[in-house]
């Protein structure tokens, strides 16, 4: 039985909040409700997106997902 | 005046050829943060590693691509590159320009960024080249508002779809390339500006064999014209290359003397397949084995033309090496119509399918033609809901084993293990 849409914002939420590192791959959500197609978990991450509850960390061939505030400032540029 | 030595750089002049370093130079005569882009390029020709960071947290709200981030790593000697990041705007299909849209652009450019362009990246987008952080959004509004353009793709977005001037000047195009390209453009708006998948995917569309756009080299999934019926000739024109009253190839190899044109050598012999001759002063095609490979065509463009009963074939999974080698993408559909009137649903069903599959099985970072790869083409078209073709297979099987599946076999596997041992000991 798939999430509720605010029980998958949660889990995704707490997972992107716990990852031993900062940015996550949108394939690393899928476990958050391994009912829900890839696409449904995309749109939901995007939306976090929206509300500022996640943030784009782009290497400009990947996109990847963070928590805003687990991300020091714009120049934490590791490389990818 | 150059703000730093550049002795390396300065070197890339001296050659014959036009040259960057030249171009950039002059840019800063206007642009003091090109100086910077100079210099920091001369430190990582001394110091043989490159001072720019990739990647980090850029772009324009709302949109998760579309800009790259680029920062120096040594800022406090290079302040006016301290950022750098890079636009990527959506070209206009077949990259029709007006002037007046061209010098709009460019002021815009030189309004917010360095002015320094790229025309075109590799994806098709116009290439921006330089700005910093603050300006993103100021340059957004007025390219969106001012100029009703907007950004292309990038990261793990769909990228800006490409398509070759199709039948807007170009007799061969088997579909209208840049209606396709244009209505799958605003179809997929959500996943050209926000990331969607796993990694990049492109698609390109080329209305004829000749794929002016490389669909077949560059882009996830390929749609490249083709017909199915037959090439149409007219006897009399061929005849007319043969007397050398047209010249073959329209003129292209007019550039030397290469003799007189030989049908037997330039055309019949070189066609792929063999399905060739002339048989009574008439040339005969043997239209069942042509692979439309477009070369006859484009010797006697006057005398032949593709057939009228027209569509595309489908490819997936062509990619650069970025982790493995080059590959082209490879036929799964041999022929599709491609319909204005149903909005090209048959293609967007199978885009569609092909995102599903990849998105739930492909790594992260791999792109659909290397999950083709490793689960194999067998499984995709099973996927895909294909049947395989002879095309489909690159050489006669090396490999002595064959497994078959269970529903494969009329009466499937079962069979009592017990029984057969008490006939077969182990
Ligand atoms: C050692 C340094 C660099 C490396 C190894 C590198 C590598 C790459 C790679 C692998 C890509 C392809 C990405 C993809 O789409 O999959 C790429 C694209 C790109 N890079 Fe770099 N890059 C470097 C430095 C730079 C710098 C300094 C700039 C700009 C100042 C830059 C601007 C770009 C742009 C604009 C593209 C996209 C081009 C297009 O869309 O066709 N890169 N780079
Ligand atoms: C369906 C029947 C058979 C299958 C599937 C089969 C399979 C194999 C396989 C997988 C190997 C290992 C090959 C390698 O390590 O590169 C092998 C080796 C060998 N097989 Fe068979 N085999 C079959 C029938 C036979 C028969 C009927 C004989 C003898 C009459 C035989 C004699 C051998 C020998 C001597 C080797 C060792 C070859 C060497 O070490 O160079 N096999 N077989
Ligand atoms: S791909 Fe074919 S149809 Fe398109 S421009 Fe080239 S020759 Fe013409
Ligand atoms: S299109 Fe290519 S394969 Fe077909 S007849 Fe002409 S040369 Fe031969």
């Amino acid at each position: 039985m798939a999430l509720s849409k605010d029980e998958l914002k949660a889990k995704i939420l707490e997972k992107a909040a716990k990852s031993p590192k900062p940015q996550l791959y949108i394939k690393d959500f899928y476990e958050c409700d391994p009912d829900a197609k890839p696409r449904d978990i995309k749109n939901i991450a995007n939306e976090l997106v929206k509300e500022s509850k996640l943030m784009f960390w782009s290497s400009g061939s990947t996109t990847m997902y963070a928590v805003p505030s687990r991300i020091k400032n714009e120049e934490t540029a590791g490389g990818i | 005046m150059a703000k730093h030595a550049t002795p390396l750089l300065d070197q890339l002049e001296s050659g014959p050829w036009p040259s960057f370093v030249t171009d950039i130079k002059r840019q800063a005569e206007t642009k003091p943060e090109c100086w910077d882009i100079l210099g920091i390029l001369e430190l990582s020709y001394k110091d043989r590693i490159t001072h720019w960071k990739h990647g980090g947290i850029v772009g324009v709200f709302g949109y998760g691509g579309g800009i790259v981030g680029r920062y120096a790593d040594v800022p406090e000697k290079f302040p006016g590159v301290e950022h750098f990041h890079t636009i990527r705007v959506a070209q206009p299909s077949s990259k029709y320009y007006t002037t007046k849209n061209l010098r709009q652009l460019m002021d815009l450019w030189e309004k917010h960024g360095s002015g320094m362009t790229n025309f075109h990246g590799s994806t098709g987008d116009i290439i921006l080249l330089g700005t910093r952080t603050e300006n993103l959004e100021p340059f957004f509004w007025d390219l969106t508002h001012d100029m009703s353009q907007d950004l292309g793709g990038s990261g793990s977005n769909l990228r800006t779809p490409a398509n070759c001037i199709g039948q807007s000047r170009c007799e061969w195009a088997c579909y209208d390339t840049e209606e396709v390209c244009y209505q799958l453009t605003q179809k997929y708006q959500d996943e050209i500006h926000r990331p969607a998948f796993p990694y990049k995917f492109k698609f390109k569309f080329s209305g004829c064999p000749n794929d002016c756009v490389a669909a077949i080299a560059r882009s996830d999934i390929s749609v490249i014209g083709t017909w199915r019926d037959d090439i149409r000739i007219d006897q009399a024109a061929v005849k007319g290359y043969i007397d050398g009253k047209f010249p073959s190839n329209g003129g292209a190899h007019a550039g030397r003397d290469w003799g007189k044109f030989d049908i037997e050598k330039e055309v019949i012999a070189l066609c792929p397949t063999k399905c060739m001759k002339m048989e009574g002063g008439e040339l005969k095609i043997n239209n069942a084995e042509c692979t439309r490979c477009m070369h006859c065509i484009n010797v006697m463009p006057r005398a032949l033309r593709p057939g009228k009963d027209t569509g595309a074939s489908i490819l997936v999974g062509a990619k650069a090496p970025i982790l493995d080698g080059a590959q082209f993408s490879t036929l799964i559909v041999p022929f599709m119509k491609i319909e204005k009137e149903n909005e090209f649903e048959e293609l967007t069903e199978f885009i569609e399918k092909v995102w599903d599959w990849w998105m739930e099985v492909g790594k992260n970072r791999e792109r659909v033609g290397e999950t083709m790869q490793r689960i194999g083409l067998p499984t995709f078209i099973k996927v895909m809901g294909i049947d395989a073709i002879p095309q489909m297979v690159i050489e006669p099987r090396s490999n002595p084993y064959v497994f078959w599946s269970d529903e494969e076999v009329p009466g499937g596997f079962q069979r009592d293990v017990q029984e057969f041992r008490r006939r077969h000991a182990a």
